[in-house]
């Protein structure tokens, strides 16, 4: 959830970062610890009722005393072990969702493609101008314009443009301006 | 404590166990311990290369006490019945299907309203305001921790901060004086209007 808790709402928070719930790596999770736990719990209790072991409980006792640590597959499989921990970490740690950015209002976000596609509307109404590439990142925006505008116009418009977006954190905009004397495309 | 911190705080339980498990084979494994010079105790199982993974002599070294197997089967079942716990958590619905509103004292009457009713009514007001193109308006919580989630398409000859500033003084205001809460916390998402512009509409498809 996003949600802060009503308490914590009307605090001024400028620029505060929506968390992602992460519910499918906490669901990847979930599965995995249910199957191994599952089956190692049914098969424990089995045995302690008087039933034989299973044959993939015997078989994993078996390799796991059997390999020693400088074993090709235990390397293997430390490593992968390394970077899902790694990944998973990053998982809990990072904020996600990067593709909304925080505006002045808390608990107002806008998406990246939405500020791409307000700037580019207003880039093409500008007299002169063929094409329009936007480019939105978090800490800034780059605009490549086409054709025969003047430079510091379209500057001036489209820094008016983006002033319409109340984004909580600074934000850069990089215009430029190509000439092209056949028009693109 | 919300969903997502239950959800991070697995994330990190599991990745910690993989990480610092990962890393303590691998020490063992390219004899670390032997290259930097630091003698790890004979009782640490994984010191040097040639030591098996686990042996059979410590995954049978407790075997025989009283404690061990219900030990063992009780930690299984906790950590079975709190991932059970966690799937049926995030299947609840997230808080009852009415909101009580404020009644005068006294007045002996019990007034609810459905939070969909509310919903509807902050989405269709929503939808009126100018530039708007798609609107999805959910009430989520019970009283004391209602939330109001608002996802708007914007028009890209919109601007956003009318946008939020009408969205501010008229559905949300409405919403809040309806609900009898003046700081009932809304989280919006404004996106922009789909970035494809289709220059004539489909011909009609004619079998």
């Amino acid at each position: 959830m996003t949600a802060e808790s009503p308490d914590a709402a009307p605090r001024p928070s400028r620029g505060r970062r929506p968390r992602a719930p992460r519910t499918a790596g906490a669901a990847l999770i979930a599965v995995v610890v249910l199957v191994v736990g599952g089956g190692l719990l049914y098969d424990v209790i089995a045995v302690r009722t008087g039933h034989p072991a299973r044959r993939w409980r015997a078989e994993l006792a078996h390799q796991l005393a059997a390999r020693h640590l400088d074993d090709i597959r235990v390397r293997i499989g430390a490593g992968g072990a390394v970077l899902f921990g790694l990944w998973f970490c990053w998982l809990a740690f990072v904020p996600g969702l990067r593709r909304w950015l925080p505006l002045r209002r808390p608990g107002t976000v806008i998406d990246r493609a939405g500020v791409a596609a307000l700037i580019a509307a207003r880039a093409r109404e500008l007299p002169g101008v063929d094409a329009v590439a936007v480019r939105v990142r978090r800490s800034g925006t780059r605009v490549t314009v086409s054709g025969a505008a003047d430079p510091a116009g379209v500057q001036r418009e489209l820094r008016a443009a983006i002033a319409r977006v109340p984004l909580a954190g600074p934000h850069q905009l990089d215009v430029r301006v190509r000439r092209s004397s056949v028009p693109e495309r | 404590m919300s969903r997502s911190a239950v959800n991070r705080c697995m994330l990190a339980v599991a990745g910690l166990v993989l990480l610092v498990g990962g890393v303590l084979l691998l020490a063992g494994g390219f004899d670390l311990y032997g290259r930097i010079g630091l003698g790890m105790p004979s009782w640490w199982p994984l010191g040097t290369p040639g030591r098996p993974v686990v042996s059979t002599a410590s995954r049978t070294r407790w075997t025989d006490r009283a404690w061990w197997w219900p030990t063992v089967i009780g930690v299984l079942v906790l950590l079975v019945a709190g991932v059970l716990w966690w799937f049926f958590a995030q299947l609840r619905r997230s808080g009852p299907s009415t909101v009580d509103l404020p009644v005068p004292q006294g007045s002996g009457v019990a007034l609810r309203l459905r939070r969909r009713a509310l919903a509807e009514a902050v989405e269709t007001e929503t939808l009126a305001l100018p530039e708007v193109a798609r609107a999805r308006v959910q009430l989520t919580g019970d009283r004391r921790g209602a939330l109001l989630r608002a996802v708007v398409r914007l028009r890209a000859s919109g601007a956003p901060d009318e946008l939020v500033e009408r969205f501010h003084t008229g559905p949300l205001a409405n919403a809040r004086t309806s609900l009898g809460l003046p700081d009932l916390p809304v989280d919006l998402r404004i996106r922009g209007a789909a970035p494809r512009r289709k220059s004539a509409p489909e011909p009609p498809r004619v079998l």
